[in-house]
């Protein structure tokens, strides 16, 4: 089973990206900001795939990815940052910190499962 | 806009013997205008944001509607399709225990002819018994008739040749009899097997070549016939009901994507949270501003002050992180708006 590890500040995004996730039969991890997917990292938890949010409180999605990948057994997960931001410095800055690719809300169902394939190839 | 900075403004009074720039109000005042314009696109950007969404979600709801009322007239077809089915089907099994009846009663009727007439060869035996008892009386008939022919000389030798000659007759009806019955018991006894006892069939026993019909070839053939026929007929229902049920599956899946499309939709609350986030944070700005010129008028801010707080459109354009926030702010600040488009979606 693949899981897919979504972090948002936005409960609405984490409902509608979890419902479309779920039907596509990935298992979902949520949570709200960086520091609480951090969290959960270091408490084992494994996803396949992480999906964060750029603007969000506490730990923002960038510092969240940067620290994501000293986390054991995360050096090769792909994080898609998902993000109402669309400026090339960012997405520079978010490839700097370790992130796989950048998506622009609002993304459709089938576009997310397209780059998820693309990302996941076995899954 | 203008009322809510009437509404934060009140007119405020210069103490007295303090001479209020009309500079510094018209430096802080200035940009008002402008930031209010910016700030006023963005929040149309909101309303029209918002408004295409919610069109999106209502343009999605219907396509799910008229396919939710497709389904369940496709459901409304299963279920006809399906009732037939069992009714048919109902049919058929009937017509199958009957057909099966039949049969039964034929291969019944069949025993029943076949005892019949083992037990008429049973009676053929006595008739043989007769003959064989004729022999024997005529055998004993010809002996006695050989020593009359002895007793009488040379007058009763030709009568002897013919009292040998009964009495070889006699023993070979007396063999002939014996044979006839000999075989009617073997025959007799291999019906009997046959009719209790048919397993050899199963152990592959000889099978005859079936290139001579018989009435229980026809009769067989025509059950083969009835029942290829009902096995036809449950082919097409089951046909018929398979594609129904895949009917309803496309439908259902088409169901599915327009539901999982309007899930996707719901991001435009996202989107909208974050717009609104910035006008408000502009709209504090403005409210800032006008607290200032009104703390420089009753001498609670220095002209210093004031005019380092000034709020600047630019600044607020660096706060625009969304390729619309800024197109907006280009617009309305007659700045081109035709910036190089970013992708929507880059793999790195």
């Amino acid at each position: 089973m693949t899981t897919v590890m979504l972090v948002d500040d936005s409960a609405t995004m984490l409902m509608s990206l979890k419902s479309i996730l779920t039907k596509a039969g990935y298992t979902v991890e949520t949570a709200g900001h960086g520091k609480e997917a951090l969290d959960k990292l270091s408490k084992g938890v494994k996803p396949n795939l992480i999906i964060s949010d750029v603007n969000m409180p506490q730990m923002d999605g960038i510092t969240f990815a940067r620290e994501a990948r000293k986390a054991p057994g995360m050096r090769f997960t792909p994080i898609l940052m998902l993000t109402t931001e669309s400026e090339q410095s960012k997405r520079t800055e978010a490839k700097n910190a370790g992130a796989t690719g950048w998506l622009v809300k609002p993304v459709g169902p089938d576009q997310l499962l397209g780059v998820i394939k693309q990302v996941l190839p076995g899954a | 806009m203008a009322s809510l900075l009437r509404r934060l403004t009140p007119v405020p009074e210069a103490p007295e013997g303090r001479r209020v720039s009309g500079d510094v109000v018209a430096e802080a005042v200035t940009p008002i205008p402008e930031f209010c314009e910016v700030v006023d696109g963005h929040v149309r950007d909101v309303i029209e944001q918002t408004g295409e969404a919610a069109e999106a979600i209502v343009n999605q709801l219907i396509k799910v509607d008229s396919l939710a009322e497709v389904m369940a007239g496709d459901v409304s077809q299963l279920a006809g399709t399906l009732s037939r089915t069992e009714s048919e089907l109902s049919q058929v099994s009937a017509s199958n225990d009957q057909l099966v009846g039949r049969l039964i009663a034929y291969f019944l009727h069949r025993d029943h002819q076949i005892r019949n007439l083992v037990d008429q060869m049973r009676e053929l035996n006595k008739h043989v018994t007769q003959i064989e008892e004729v022999s024997r009386a005529t055998n004993i008939l010809a002996l006695n008739a050989m020593i009359e022919a002895v007793r009488a000389g040379d007058a009763g030798e030709g009568f002897s040749v013919v009292a040998d000659e009964v009495r070889k007759l006699a023993h070979r009806s007396s063999e002939a009899a014996h044979g006839i019955g000999s075989s009617i018991a073997d025959l007799t006894a291999k019906l009997d097997s046959v009719l209790s006892d048919d397993s050899q069939f199963d152990r592959g026993g000889e099978i005859p070549q079936q290139n001579e019909e018989t009435a229980m070839t026809r009769r067989l053939g025509g059950i083969a016939n009835a029942q290829r026929e009902m096995s036809e007929m449950v082919g097409g229902i089951l046909k018929d009901t398979v594609n129904a049920a895949h009917q309803v599956q496309r439908s259902s899946d088409a169901l599915i994507s327009e539901t999982t499309g309007a899930v996707g939709h719901v991001q435009f609350q996202d989107i909208s949270r974050q717009m609104l986030e910035h006008v408000a944070e502009a709209v504090g700005d403005v409210r800032r501003q006008a607290e200032d010129v009104a703390a420089y008028v009753r001498g609670d801010l220095t002209e210093e002050d004031v005019r380092s707080r000034v709020i600047k459109v630019a600044d607020l354009q660096a706060k625009h992180v969304m390729s619309r926030q800024r197109q907006t702010h280009a617009q309305q600040t007659g700045q081109d708006a035709h910036a190089a488009a970013e992708p929507i979606i880059e793999l790195f």
